[in-house]
């Protein structure tokens, strides 16, 4: 049973019998991995504040291999997000955050571009306490690393240019619509937000933080492309319906 | 699973569902139920049977309580200026353990927790609202210090002080009888954000 280290962002945990803690977290060399942290939830628990949710932490742990759960045995903490999720829309933002990557990554397999594109937004939503445009990068983003982002330049049934003021777009029938080829119940999205997303997928976060992101940027597109994650994953995600619920 | 007596198997499965309690210790409980004098097996069923009938919310804080309004509400030696807000009514206790608070509580049944699905609305925060009406001078925010508990408590801060109501939070930091060397930089920055004049 060998110990283990590596760098890892905390996802979530789960209160687990008197007080322990089951812990869901993205190893940056072995990917989505869950464990059990002995004695997390008390006073004096050795693990303090590292196990919060999206802690940048260095965890040690033992990996059994007929076992699941691994356990983790020592954690150090790298770079905390505690302050920032004790704004609701922020802490909501990266709830969001947590929810995706949990759902979307499959178990232990490695990503580093889903580790710094996680850390990267968490950071952005820190940096900025507006969690919009960070979420909005990481959800577009997040859709392109698993494949299923649609062409953003072509019609997915004629393949002619989507030039049109809006193009149309629906989760059962892949790819965007031009006006012509759209079907019933598809969803419109206005085409600056496609040209938002383009910006998104070719200019850093902190680049596009800088200038001007006016509140509801591309809304319709992240709309969508939420409803495309749930179409994959086969469930709704929780932290979506918060956040029509807040109004976020 | 090996075929037991319908009663017991049934025995077995009830006590699955309490937390904690897997097959072998669900096995192990049903046995000694069975092994126990019958009054002592029927003062357990009963205990079960009185608690949840008997047992409800406190119409004023939410506290579990077998008279309504409970104990803390109804007592005339309690501070009514001073509010305690908990996220569940077991941590009245570890309050009340210190015998140095004497105010009211209010129950919130919980912490905001996106990932839990647990939003303002689902948390008692309109019924503490309500009751700042009459008179109440402070609110004491007790949620856990983790990161839900912190967002509860600047969540609910930011509807309670433009009301000119004085909101405190406890204590946040080290452990007494920890070793400062094993406090990781939150905690220690918690700690010395809340320090205190000697």
């Amino acid at each position: 049973m060998p110990l283990r280290e590596s760098e890892a962002i905390v996802l979530r945990t789960y209160p687990l019998g008197e007080g322990d803690r089951l812990v869901s977290f993205l190893s940056r060399s072995l990917g989505r991995m869950r464990g059990v942290a002995a004695g997390a939830r008390r006073t004096k628990s050795r693990f303090g504040s590292t196990l919060e949710p999206l802690s940048y932490i260095r965890i040690w742990f033992f990996e059994r291999e007929t076992r699941d759960l691994v356990r983790v045995n020592q954690c150090e903490l790298i770079e905390s997000f505690l302050d920032v999720q004790s704004d609701y829309a922020c802490g909501l933002a990266l709830a969001q955050v947590s929810e995706i990557t949990e759902a979307v990554l499959p178990e232990r397999e490695a990503s580093d571009a889903v580790f710094r594109l996680v850390l990267l937004t968490a950071r952005a939503v820190k940096a900025t306490r507006k969690p919009e445009l960070p979420l909005a990068y990481f959800i577009l983003w997040t859709v392109k690393l698993a494949g299923w982002l649609p062409e953003l330049d072509r019609c997915a049934r004629c393949g002619g240019g989507l030039g049109g003021a809006k193009v149309y777009a629906s989760v059962a029938r892949h790819g965007l619509a031009c006006e012509k080829c759209r079907l019933p119940a598809m969803r419109p999205i206005v085409t600056e937000s496609l040209a938002a997303a383009k910006k998104m997928l070719s200019q850093r976060l902190d680049k596009l933080a800088e200038s001007a992101w006016p509140a509801g940027t591309a809304a319709d597109l992240t709309g969508h492309l939420l409803e495309l994650i749930e179409h994959q994953i086969e469930r709704k995600l929780t932290t979506r319906r918060m956040m029509m619920e807040s109004g976020a | 699973m090996p075929d037991f007596a319908e009663p017991i198997a049934r025995l077995i499965e009830e006590l699955k569902h309490l937390p904690g309690i897997g097959q072998k210790t669900a096995q192990r409980l049903a046995f000694h139920i069975l092994r126990a004098e019958p009054e002592e097996a029927l003062a357990l069923a009963q205990a079960i049977r009185d608690a949840k009938e008997k047992i409800r919310e406190c119409s004023v804080c939410n506290n579990i309580t077998d008279t309504d309004p409970c104990f803390y509400c109804t007592s005339a030696t309690r501070n009514r200026k001073t509010i305690c807000v908990v996220e569940e009514p077991n941590n009245i206790l570890a309050i009340e353990k210190t015998r140095q608070f004497s105010g009211l509580y209010h129950v919130l049944g919980g912490a905001l927790s996106p990932l839990q699905g647990v939003g303002p609305e689902q948390l008692k925060i309109k019924s503490l609202i309500e009751r700042l009406k009459g008179g109440v001078e402070e609110i004491i925010i007790a949620t856990n210090p983790n990161a839900e508990g912190e967002a509860t408590a600047v969540y609910i801060s930011k509807l309670i002080k433009p009301l000119g109501i004085r909101v405190t939070r406890i204590g946040v930091g080290i452990p007494v009888g920890s070793d400062l060397e094993y406090a990781d930089e939150i905690t220690m920055l918690k700690a010395i954000e809340g320090r205190r004049e000697l």
